[in-house]
């Protein structure tokens, strides 16, 4: 400042952010105030929205109808290689498939990774799910191909043709975010109930990832390598075929990783419409009846799945080493002798029960425990219900009730919020710290009211305000307009149920998260007992998260609460702690050179370098939320999650795409507000 | 210019403008300007483009070894590019061996690049996933060799950059002087005439950057290729060089021998460059020298000779001070010298 006065300039009060965030408030005090004149406020009226979920009912049923035939005719010339995988996998005889398995587990990773082959499959035939095993695993053996293929040629094309990246990508954004269940009910009219769905399901839902991995290992060649191929005089498709793809290779086996994790999901998934013998059923059934001991041993037979095909084929991409073949080939012809040496005598597969009495007796176990625990449990379940989610949902006035608070809400307690978080706002404004304030202000409201019931002119004016942060008019404008699609479909109260119960749970994970997170940034100790929890959580298919929250606490929104939780919990932990361990150790030594305290540098230091990683944890834990949210309505939570299932369980297809398309539309305009703030972050750090 | 004839490349007038519709704008801003770069390039930045190259113009001879040095940013690589034809120059002319490259078809180009053109990277550029003799026989599986003329002729161009018994290594096995060596090899192994080198020791450390320095003129020596080098190194421009184009802000600001650079800077900004240069040592005699009719030699004639270096020269005039003679190869006198002025020729020069 070159001020000859000398004087600093008065810090400026109306920032953008304050004027948004003030703007925001008045939408919301106006609506509360309008609210006993126009109860359209608050409720839109059934009579303003139009009947989109007919429409597109109709539409795609219509289009559905048209693709059919040719869909059928799929559908049947899939059956083949289903039939052969089958076969394949059911015929051969189980020392075969165990052999195999480790034998392929020696030469991706050598004795630890044969042992883990060994010992998983050998759980799996001593579960006594061994038949329904290797059905789950022909449909992830026929689809993983499909989109192999799929995903690769999207990839290349998209990288061939520069014209056609934006639109694909926007396109694997999109099939990302909407949720599984939706996929199924299109899929269940086009081609008949069936494992042919689940198939293709898994097959669709397995491709993006792929794509995405090939489009970003062929980004990522250095430019070099690639001009070096040219200037070799070699034509486009032997470039692409003879340097670019081999050099990508690590990229896109991280991309074949994914894509398996991501079928194998999906498969399981997709016995919520049943007709297949296979593990995800079991689950299914099994939690139905109430068996957990069961259920459990299956669900652990998923993960055992889960872990040795995501450590397998991750070996694929990180480890360039491999191990002698020989030796493989040797475990394999054992295995081959065994079965041949023994033949019929060798005990039929799913003969095996060796973990039923383990399971009885968990069930036993599990029994005795809710006995005598149940009133802790129903305490702890009713404490989180009764003094977060529920105010969360429907506010603070309609939420504290005799019943609950052990008293009941009145006007004048609303009166008391209000005028203490205008008093704090006022000393926050009067201490220069105007957003915070407001935003105090603004929750207070949110609180009273509950988010379920917060007036749609307050939620769009606060989206807008949001994104003009975030991205300027463009994104407010996106945001907006997405939104009242949403209202105008009629399924505005479902969407701000699911947004509550996302957001209360985003809310607790990044709260939790970010506290592991921190501690395991400070201590390394913390991290190495955290991280192999971290993993095995991420590996888990979301299905499985299901099982130990219902033994629990039985069905209801806490336990969707929970596993949403449990589920979405990871990437904030994460990205927290990597986060803050990876700021830069000149920085850090420039710190402690300056006398800093570990405190000081934490919080001076640490974390506003952290901050752009740390959002972009949050906004996965976002999106982990969404997914979850949708299979959490197996389980009873309401909202578009709901809706979707009851769709796939009435064919609806109208009702579920809407209804998907809702919730897609939600994650993407979380997405795009987070990724928004931490580029602002990131460039304010000049990154 | 060492060769005669036709040059082995020919620039003129090269823009390369990035950015959208940059044929047509270019062609605008220079309308407009009437035909003046500065001014042209300054109204094509004002609209968001970017002139990266400004109307550069030189020419290459036949076994020249042609320097382009400057800064980051400069535009040095991006017109190495152009030429090789990896990115399209926005305008201008580019000729190789007299044969227009920029109009050249995509099967012509990639013949020229199969028999005609060798390029060396900065960061290697080498293909991770094949082996040392792999990656050098590439080039020539591409033309369709067989494996076994493949194969013989990698490990000639090997043995040239002294890798024998690499051959069966992965790049990722190498160090930094020993994956250039791969690269340079690569880059002979169609025995190219035109040899492209994009900073290709600037990655290295120090010592073998001197030891590639001196093994790649060694090569050069007997193989004589024509060359662009492009560097941002002043000392290996002018350790290497016969001739050096100097670039500032895409322009060419002056193009000379190694002692016209450090001796008669065309302006401040490669004044400021050769500032640090010990000139003694790349400048020679002939550069100070005054054509003289007649100058009897004389008792101490120190015996310079036109071709001797500056440091070398003074050397032997210490205590001298009246003008001394040059002579030429043959022992006759072309010229003298004040031996003053020999000093007065080392002064670092004042800002």
């Amino acid at each position: 400042m070159t001020a000859p006065s000398g004087q600093a300039p008065a810090p400026r009060v109306l920032t953008p952010g304050v004027r948004a965030a003030l703007i925001v408030l008045l939408a919301g005090a106006l609506s509360l105030a309008l609210e006993p004149a126009f109860p359209w406020v608050v409720t839109w009226p059934a009579e303003w929205t139009l009947p989109a979920t007919q429409w597109v009912g109709d539409g795609v049923g219509w289009l559905l109808g048209w693709l059919k035939p040719a869909a059928r005719l799929f559908s049947d010339l899939l059956r083949y290689p289903m039939g052969w995988a089958d076969l394949a996998l059911g015929a051969t005889p189980w020392p075969v498939v165990i052999g195999a398995v480790t034998a392929i587990g020696w030469y991706l990773g050598g004795l630890p990774m044969a042992a883990l082959g060994f010992v998983g499959l050998s759980f799996v035939l001593a579960s006594g799910y061994w038949s329904q095993s290797m059905n789950t695993l022909a449909l992830v053996a026929v689809s993983v191909p499909l989109a192999l293929i799929a995903g690769g040629v999207i990839g290349i094309l998209a990288n061939e043709f520069p014209r056609l990246k934006p639109p694909v990508q926007v396109v694997l954004d999109v099939m990302q975010t909407v949720p599984t269940f939706a996929y199924l009910t299109p899929l269940l009219i086009l081609f008949g109930f069936g494992p042919v769905v689940g198939l293709i399901a898994s097959a669709i839902y397995a491709a993006p990832p792929m794509a995405r991995n090939v489009i970003l290992g062929l980004e990522r060649i250095e430019s070099e390598i690639r001009e070096a191929a040219v200037m070799s005089g070699a034509g486009r498709l032997r470039q692409l075929f003879e340097v670019e793809i081999p050099s990508a290779s690590a990229q896109i086996m991280v991309g074949v990783n994914q894509s398996l994790m991501a079928a194998l999901s999906m498969v399981i998934i997709a016995a919520v419409i049943g007709g297949f013998d296979d593990i995800g059923w079991e689950v299914l059934l099994t939690m139905r009846k109430a068996q957990f001991g069961q259920s459990l041993l299956a669900g652990l037979v998923i993960v055992v799945f889960a872990v040795v095909i995501d450590r397998m084929s991750g070996a694929l991409a990180t480890e360039r080493r491999r191990h002698d073949p020989r030796i493989a080939y040797g475990l394999l012809g054992l295995a081959v002798g065994l079965a041949v040496v023994f033949g019929a005598r060798l005990p039929e597969a799913s003969g095996f029960d060796l973990l039923a009495p383990l399971a009885d007796a968990v069930d036993r176990g599990l029994g005795e425990f809710t006995a005598a625990n149940g009133d802790w449990l129903a305490g702890i379940k009713n404490g989180v219900m009764f003094f977060v989610l529920l105010p969360l949902r429907i506010g603070l006035d309609q939420a504290v009730l005799p019943f609950t608070w052990g008293f009941a809400w009145t006007p004048a307690m609303s009166g008391a919020l209000f005028a203490a978080a205008a008093l704090l706002c006022l000393v926050l404004v009067w201490r220069g710290r105007a957003m915070a304030g407001l935003m105090l202000l603004i929750g207070a409201g949110v609180l009273e009211t509950g988010i379920a019931n917060l007036p749609w002119p307050f939620v769009l004016v606060g989206a807008a305000a949001l994104g003009w942060m975030a991205g300027g008019w463009r994104l407010a404008a996106l945001s907006v307009g997405l939104l009242s699609t949403i209202l105008l479909s009629g399924l505005w109260e479902r969407a701000l149920l699911s947004l509550y119960l996302s957001g209360a749970a985003v809310l607790a994970c990044a709260v939790l998260g970010g506290l592991i997170g921190l501690w395991a940034a400070l201590s390394p100790t913390v991290w190495r007992l955290v991280r192999p929890v971290c993993d095995m959580l991420q590996t888990i298919p979301l299905f499985v998260f299901l099982i130990p929250v219902l033994m629990f606490f039985q069905i209801g929104e806490f336990s969707a609460f929970l596993a949403i939780c449990a589920y979405a919990v990871v990437p904030m932990i994460r990205y927290t702690r990597h986060g803050l361990i990876s700021t830069p150790p000149e920085l850090l030594e420039a710190a402690v050179a300056s006398g800093a305290t570990n405190w000081q540098i934490l919080r001076d230091l640490r974390a506003p370098w952290a901050a752009p990683t740390i959002l972009l944890g949050l906004n996965q834990t976002i999106l982990y939320a969404f997914a979850m949210l949708v299979i959490a309505a197996l389980i009873g939570t309401t909202g578009l999650g709901q809706s979707i299932y009851l769709a796939l369980g009435r064919a609806d297809v109208g009702l579920g795409l809407s209804a998907g398309a809702a919730m897609a539309i939600l994650a993407f305009i979380s997405d795009r507000l987070v990724q928004g703030f931490a580029a602002e972050r990131r460039r304010a750090l000049g990154l | 210019m060492t060769g005669t004839g036709v040059p082995a490349i020919a620039c003129r007038n090269v823009w390369q403008v990035f950015g959208p519709n940059a044929r047509k704008a270019l062609d605008r801003a220079l309308e407009r300007s009437g035909g003046d770069v500065d001014s042209a390039a300054r109204s094509l930045q004002q609209s968001g483009l970017i002139p990266a190259v400004r109307d550069a113009s030189f020419e290459v001879g036949k076994g020249e070894l042609f320097v382009v040095m400057g800064l980051s940013g400069s535009g040095k690589s991006t017109i190495l590019r152009c030429i090789a034809r990896l990115i399209e120059a926005t305008s201008g002319e580019i000729a190789l061996d007299g044969e227009d490259i920029a109009r050249a078809s995509k099967q012509r180009l990639t013949q020229l690049r199969r028999e005609k053109m060798g390029m060396v990277f900065q960061h290697f550029g080498l293909f991770p996933h094949m082996t040392v003799a792999e990656n050098v026989a590439y080039p020539l599986k591409v033309q369709g060799l067989d494996r076994a003329r493949r194969r013989a002729r990698a490990q000639e161009v090997i043995s040239l950059v002294g890798l024998e018994g690499r051959e069966g290594a992965f790049p990722r096995e190498l160090s930094g002087g020993q994956r250039q060596r791969v690269g340079i090899a690569r880059s002979l192994a169609v025995n190219p005439d035109i040899w492209f080198l994009d900073e290709p020791f600037s990655a290295l450390d120090p010592l073998i950057r001197r030891q590639l320095q001196d093994e790649f003129l060694r090569i050069q020596g007997s193989l004589k290729k024509s060359i662009i080098f492009i560097t941002h190194d002043i000392a290996e421009a002018l350790k290497l060089a016969d001739r050096i184009a100097i670039m500032r802000d895409g322009r060419i600001v002056q193009i000379g021998a190694p002692a016209d650079i450090v001796l008669r800077p065309a302006d401040d900004y490669v004044r400021a460059f050769s500032r640090d240069v010990a000139k003694g040592r790349h400048a020679r005699v002939a550069s100070v020298m005054q054509p003289v009719a007649q100058l009897a030699p004389g008792p101490d004639d120190p015996g310079l000779r036109a071709d001797m270096t500056l440091d070398a020269a003074l050397a032997r005039c210490m205590a001298l001070y009246q003008p001394v003679p040059v002579h030429d190869g043959q022992g006759r006198v072309i010229g003298a010298v004040n031996p003053a002025d020999l000093a007065a020729a080392l002064q670092v020069e004042e800002p």
